[in-house]
């Protein structure tokens, strides 16, 4: 598949994911969020050459800062920017590690689909923290931060193996990058 | 790397940087307009939620009267089977009644919403309901249940709006407790455990367990008075003021059906 029709792709998935995310129910016992934007941000960014990927990034990243906006007394808490940051980032990263690793492998995906939870949430919290002031910290914060993360570890494997035909992967993968060359 | 890739990255980093110096109007605005683009989205995925909750149910009440009348005829199942479609059916109409009747006898004017979804976000607490700007919602109304307060509208689209609950730390809620002269300021933990926590109470208030929560109604506030907010679950002295936990009157986690308070009847 070219990699614009995957990239629209992709974008059409965001939407769809945002939704599904908030529809699937909180898990006991701390009730936790599943986080499934995270996967499908790696699973793009991963599998798309340098350009497309920064552009979905920054779709991502605005929609998953507007779907979390939060206002008080008119102003909002966070705004878009750290998360416009963070992805784009993320982004960076991740292409780096797909160049290393010649093109999307399932445990690259798996493993930066948590850590990209992970940091998020992480990232989150400190930001509120810094807003608002304070920073506690307890083991229900940790359960908060680590169940989304393995879940998302856990939920990558499956993302993957239902697009896998979408993209060219391992070696093939690493012939799409070079057409985008990353040497900046 | 070729020119276009370049000046994509460049158009890119424009674009990134206008999006980081948007000011609040136009970020709700912009949630606004997303929130009216997921709002069929949300509304079918709310509707197959409930279809495949329903199925869920039906289900799970065939395995257990098959598991109690293994040995009865199999007219007898499937009238059994008959009989607990019918049971959910009166539960559900016995529920609209209730709230018909709230909705009826209550003093304020009251406009009712579905919960179409719980926002994923960890640190915040909130839900979107299908109600909108096009049926008169604003933002910093209150949003209750027969049983109590729920939370406040934060962000409104055309047809979806957004609810912070009171389990939230942002919101805020001028409390007093029944049988006292104790007030002080309700709001939920940063990192949301579903209680309540009563803060600025005096550090020798005598509170007991059961007590009840109501709203204050602070002049120029955004909840009116006597609204239910929850039961005392316990009572300890701080540095400089007094602490109480409480349980929310209304049951966050299984909401459905809640009201907009729009104005005084």
């Amino acid at each position: 598949m070219k990699p614009v029709i995957l990239f629209f792709l992709l974008c059409l998935l965001l939407p769809v994911f945002l939704v599904v995310q908030d529809l699937l129910p909180a898990l006991p016992p701390a009730r936790e969020r599943l986080q499934l934007f995270p996967v499908l941000f790696c699973f793009g960014v991963l599998a798309l050459p340098l350009t497309p990927a920064l552009c979905f990034a920054l779709i991502a990243s605005l929609m998953q800062g507007l779907e979390l906006l939060q206002f008080q007394s008119g102003h909002a808490e966070t705004g878009v920017a750290p998360y416009i940051v963070f992805f784009l980032c993320w982004t960076v990263i991740l292409q780096m590690a797909s160049e290393a690793t010649h093109g999307l492998r399932w445990e690259l995906h798996a493993l930066a689909s948590a850590l990209v939870t992970f940091t998020m949430l992480g990232g989150e919290y400190l930001l509120i923290c810094a807003k608002r002031g304070g920073l506690p910290l307890d083991s229900v914060l940790l359960m908060r931060m680590a169940v989304p993360c393995g879940i998302s570890l856990l939920l990558a494997p499956l993302l993957y193996f239902l697009m896998r035909h979408l993209v060219p992967l391992s070696s093939e993968g690493a012939v799409l990058k070079n057409q985008a060359s990353f040497d900046l | 790397m070729k020119k276009l890739q370049i000046a994509a990255l460049i158009l890119l980093t424009v674009a990134g940087l206008f999006f980081c110096l948007l000011g609040s109007g136009t970020l709700a605005l912009m949630q606004s307009g997303l929130m009216s683009f997921l709002s069929p989205l949300s509304q079918s995925g709310h509707t197959v939620k409930k279809s495949l909750g329903s199925l869920g149910k039906d289900l799970l009440t065939l395995d257990q009267l098959e598991a109690e009348c293994s040995r009865l005829e199999a007219d007898n199942r499937r009238l059994r089977a008959e009989n607990n479609g019918l049971r959910d059916l009166l539960e559900e109409n016995n529920h609209l009644r209730q709230a018909l009747g709230y909705r009826e006898h209550s003093s304020f004017l009251l406009t009712p919403a579905t919960i179409l979804s719980h926002d994923a976000g960890v640190w915040w607490s909130s839900v979107k309901i299908n109600r909108g700007a096009k049926d008169g919602i604003a933002t910093d109304m209150p949003v209750i249940t027969d049983r109590g307060l729920i939370g406040k509208i934060t962000s409104v689209s055309d047809n979806v709006s957004e609810v912070l609950l009171i389990t939230d730390e942002n919101c805020k809620v001028a409390a007093k407790v029944e049988g006292t002269k104790e007030q002080g300021i309700c709001a939920g933990p940063r990192i949301a455990s579903g209680d309540l926590h009563l803060t600025f109470l005096s550090k020798l208030a005598d509170l007991q367990p059961g007590q009840k929560v109501y709203t204050a109604g602070v002049s120029g506030g955004v909840f009116p008075s006597g609204i239910s907010l929850g039961t005392v679950k316990s009572f300890h002295p701080r540095e400089l003021d007094g602490e109480a936990i409480l349980e929310p009157a209304a049951d966050l986690d299984n909401l459905e059906e809640v009201f907009i308070v729009t104005g005084a009847k």
